[in-house]
């Protein structure tokens, strides 16, 4: 005989409440529980107030130590011993987590802090050392005076030829990789691949060598940012080569079934589909060298005169800028570099967040 | 009313159950229970007791919870962000889901079998087979001794005996699926639950588990949720059958021995399903 | 009389291109393409002539002595202590970002919920974001006081292990801190690598490896890890191959000097190619010494180039793999 669904119950069934069961913990556990979050820290706090060692000191090697090992107890107790690995690796991947964070905030804030000095003075905001340039300026005149407009035009020179050189070569690669599918498309991935792992300074010297040294140009904005677009290619490159490979293949057939060339078909249809996710390739090459240093000490150099000719003389950019100023005894040199680094990180901030929404909206787009 | 196509299904089964017991001491059994994701209840009510050493089967449209439910046996319920649920699970007359219940202990005497068959392709034939103690940290001497017994009782060892250090990602969909059931096995387990093991695999290596499975119902407890209503007839001693109304959770509409479920079922409703008037 | 069939195979591929612009098209994208070949091979030349050249008249001493003697009448430079160094940094770096990454990692994929996930992968986007230049000025004035405090601590606690002994009684400019910056460096791209491969990790086994039993480590170790084996050393090679490059971040954190430190990680003074070469190139005497730096970058190319290479290797095999 059969049994059927008791109807009669299912009034009493729809008062059930959801529960978690597995999340109750008995009583004895949850006291293990609070003495491994709270002894380790008080033993750390007590150690602080009565000895001179310093903070960080303390918490690596007095805290994590007494942490793993009170956790390990815990979860002996609640799980056995299969528990105690466990909680060795939750307890050193939360510390890690905390690390990455303070060193982040450190970065930034400190940035944000020394810099501020540089950009407001005791009238307000400084936006002399936004725009003015360094010319009669030596390490130790009090930030009133100067500032890093020139850096700043030096840097959008040297980045704006490194753009016009980098992104065509770059999409060209990308569109040969997706749309011409060529022979060679594998060694041509790899080459790119390779590229991308070309030290900054390689590049310098590169240009170095070919270029300024064969006296073929002088050292200037050109020189470095054909230094940039060796270092930009291969990410524009790349992420054009990915954006394209989004764009649904019925485009192109369709396209050619009209009638299309080729060549057309890519430079009237796909391109434009992809529109966004180029602008994302070209600003993430930009946001890529923005900071490049190295290249720049040997073929930019650096100068304290707002320059306009790529071609003639070295010029000042916001990294080498701050390389300058970085260990000078004066602090106000110091305070200067500060300001530089705050601006270079906002520009590159703001350059990743608008990837970072393109890519989103990308993203959205295509579902 | 019983219809002419189970007739010659029922004396199968009446020829296949000759030897087995009534039903004896209960194994597993649920008692009220309900299950949420998050907001949204999917399951209601649902009793079932499994007796020792038997197979039951659970039947159902897709979607109406089955699957859900068993992995509220053997508490994997509990690992889906959002989850929830309400009565209780009574394994050996305890509650599973009691403070002082061990979960791995549970998934070590409850274990599970999935649809599609999935070993650990970064380990051997041998290695995949004792993957349960090493994972759970059980300790079993007799490694060898293990391998060939679980291996037989999966109907495989024959097949492999001679490339146990062969990876595992070689074998044949068949042969994998009776490679995850020995790795089941090498952990002790009690109860088997198996969700739909044989709808990824070829009519051929189907009829080999489910030999395997009515061999291993001599020593273990399994509870099978198939599809395949040949199957549930073919391989179970009881039936459950679930469905779920739209935007409603699922019930157990009707259960009991599967030659009655099949050829003499109370509900309307059960009797179109088995009929394959839906489903 | 029926005509014998003469079938002639057609060639679809030329037929496509047969429009004379699309061939003008598809020649300039290929000559493109191949402009990154052309950039390597170029490197490859003009360093390596200043190799050839640096090789000749120092003789292999160029690779295996330490000193840097420019000025005198007969010129004498080894990169020895720099090759060393560089490959000493890196290897303190890795020591302390394979752990934070891993860990790191693990955190995001498997322990932290949903929107903790997300913030955490922005923060490790981020910190990878930060140019070099910055993270050095970052070093030399807030990373310095600190890690001379520390490291004054490890000689005093733990000053009978050899590396960790200190003859001068300077903790500044040692080979620990750069280390550590360049551990900074490789995090985010040893996290982000290990991040996705993990994450890909399949549900299927995972789902098999709970119905066993298992614990978060055991899972780790059976489960993810080996699944992920291959992208994380690719990812662990990346980050190598950047910190063997990396230039500014340390340059004002390292004390060059012209003596292999061996293994006294806490002493101040070390070596790096990269910081050689842009710590010299202000002062250069003559094409000849500017020769040499030229070809000591020239090695620090191939170097960076190989690891490279093989990280690629290393993770397009296991990403075919895993498909």
């Amino acid at each position: 005989m059969t049994q059927v669904l008791d109807r009669e119950r299912i009034a009493e069934w729809s008062q059930q409440e959801p529960q978690r069961p597995w999340t109750r913990k008995p009583v004895h556990l949850q006291v293990w529980i609070a003495l491994a979050a709270l002894l380790p820290a008080v033993i750390v706090a007590l150690m602080f107030t009565y000895t001179d060692l310093p903070g960080p000191v303390l918490m690596v090697v007095v805290y994590l130590p007494l942490q793993l090992v009170a956790s390990g107890f815990a979860a002996l107790a609640t799980k056995g011993r299969q528990g105690i690995a466990d909680s060795v690796i939750i307890v050193n991947a939360i510390g890690a987590t905390l690390f990455s964070f303070i060193i982040l905030f450190s970065v930034l804030g400190s940035l944000i802090f020394r810099g501020f000095e540089a950009l407001w003075g005791d009238d307000g905001f400084r936006s002399s050392f936004l725009v003015q340039n360094n010319v009669y300026i030596n390490p130790s005149t009090p930030l009133e005076y100067g500032g890093l407009g020139h850096a700043v035009i030096g840097t959008l020179i040297i980045v704006l030829i490194a753009s016009v050189i980098a992104v065509p070569i770059g999409i060209a690669t990308a569109i040969y990789i997706t749309e011409v599918r060529g022979r060679a498309v594998p060694y041509v991935r790899f080459f790119v691949q390779a590229m991308s792992g070309v030290p900054s300074i390689v590049a310098g010297l590169f240009i170095l060598t070919v270029l300024i040294v064969s006296g073929a140009i002088g050292q200037s904005a050109f020189a470095g940012g054909l230094a940039y677009a060796i270092l930009m290619l291969p990410t524009v490159a790349r992420t054009a080569e990915e954006v394209l490979r989004l764009i649904p293949e019925d485009l192109r057939t369709g396209a050619l079934a009209l009638g299309s060339t080729r060549a057309r078909v890519v430079l009237r249809v796909v391109i434009p589909a992809a529109k966004t996710g180029i602008i994302t390739a070209i600003i993430l090459g930009v946001a890529r060298v923005i900071g490049e240093t190295a290249p720049l000490l040997l073929t930019s150099l650096k100068s304290d005169q707002t320059v306009l000719n790529p071609l003639s003389d070295p010029i000042a950019a916001l990294p080498t800028y701050i390389f300058d100023n970085v260990a000078l005894p004066y602090p106000g040199a110091v305070t200067r570099a500060w300001g530089a680094a705050l601006v270079l990180m906002i520009i590159v901030l703001i350059l990743f967040t608008i990837a970072r929404i393109l890519g989103r909206d990308r993203l959205n787009k295509s579902r | 009313m019983p219809t002419a196509e189970y007739e010659g299904d029922v004396e199968v089964l009446e020829d296949q159950f000759a030897g087995k017991p009534n039903v004896g001491p209960i194994e597993l059994e649920s008692r009220d229970v309900s299950v949420w994701f998050g907001q949204r209840k999917v399951l209601e009510g649902v009793n079932i007791a499994f007796p020792k050493k038997t197979v039951t089967a659970l039947i159902g449209p897709s979607g109406c919870g089955k699957s859900t439910y068993i992995r509220t046996l053997n508490r994997l319920h509990e690992l889906i962000p959002g989850a929830a649920l309400a009565g209780s699970v009574l394994y050996e007359g305890k509650d599973i889901y009691d403070t002082d219940v061990d979960p791995v202990h549970i998934r070590l005497k409850i274990g599970m079998v999935f649809q599609k068959p999935n070993p650990f392709p970064s380990m051997t034939i041998r290695g995949n087979v004792l993957s349960g103690l090493k994972l759970s940290g059980m300790k079993r001497d007799g490694h060898d001794e293990i391998v060939e017994q679980t291996l037989t009782s999966a109907g495989l060892w024959n097949e492999v005996k001679d490339r146990l250090d062969s990876a595992a990602g070689e074998l044949s969909g068949g042969q994998q699926q009776r490679l995850v059931i020995a790795r089941a096995l090498a952990v002790q387990p009690h109860v088997l639950l198996m969700d739909e093991p044989c709808s990824a695999l070829d009519p051929a290596s189907t009829l080999k588990i489910e030999e395997t499975i009515r061999e291993l119902s001599k020593e273990i407890t399994i509870v099978i949720v198939t599809h395949n209503m040949q199957q549930a007839v073919r391989v179970s001693d009881y039936t459950a059958f679930f469905l779920a109304a739209e935007n409603e959770p699922g019930y157990v509409i009707e259960q009991g021995p599967t030659t009655d479920i099949f050829s003499n079922p109370q509900d309307q409703r059960t009797l179109d399903y088995v009929n394959g008037r839906f489903g | 009389m029926s005509m014998p069939r003469t079938e002639v195979r057609r060639d679809l591929k030329s037929a496509a291109t047969s429009h004379k612009g699309d061939r003008v098209f598809n020649r300039s994208i290929t000559a493109a393409a191949f402009t990154a070949l052309v950039v390597l091979a170029g490197i490859a030349i003009f360093l390596g002539l200043s190799a050839v050249e640096a090789l000749r008249t120092q003789g292999l001493d160029f690779l295996f002595t330490t000193e840097w003697s420019v000025e005198q009448e007969d010129p004498k430079a080894g990169i020895w202590g720099m090759l060393y160094g560089s490959v000493l940094l890196s290897a303190i770096g890795l020591v302390i970002a394979i752990p934070a990454s891993l860990l790191l990692s693990v955190f995001i994929v498997f322990l932290a919920p949903r929107r903790l996930a997300k913030v955490m992968t922005n923060v490790v986007d981020l910190m990878a974001a930060i140019p070099s230049v910055i993270l050095g000025l970052w070093a030399f004035y807030l990373l310095n006081p600190p890690a001379e405090e520390w490291q004054f601590l490890l000689n005093k606690y733990l000053g009978w292990i050899p590396i960790f002994q200190n003859e001068s009684g300077n903790f500044n400019g040692t080979p620990f801190i750069a280390g550590f910056v360049l551990a900074i460096m490789m995090i985010p791209i040893i996290t982000s690598v290990s991040r996705e491969v993990l994450g890909r990790t399949p549900p299927d086994l995972i789902n098999a490896a709970e119905a066993l039993g298992c614990s978060l480590w055991t899972m780790l170790r059976y489960v993810a890890l080996p699944y992920g084996r291959g992208g994380i050393v690719g990812g662990i090679m990346l980050g190598l191959g950047r910190a063997l490059g990396e230039t500014i971040a340390i340059f004002f954190v390292l004390k060059l000097i012209f003596e292999t430190n061996w293994y006294n990680i806490i002493e101040s003074g070390g070596g790096s190619v990269a910081t050689l070469i842009v710590a010299t190139f202000g002062e250069v005497s003559g094409p000849y010494e500017l020769n040499l730096l030229l070809a000591a970058g020239f090695f620090l190319f191939v170097g960076t180039l190989v690891v490279n290479v093989i990280a690629n290797l290393i993770v397009q095999r296991t990403g075919r793999m895993q498909r």
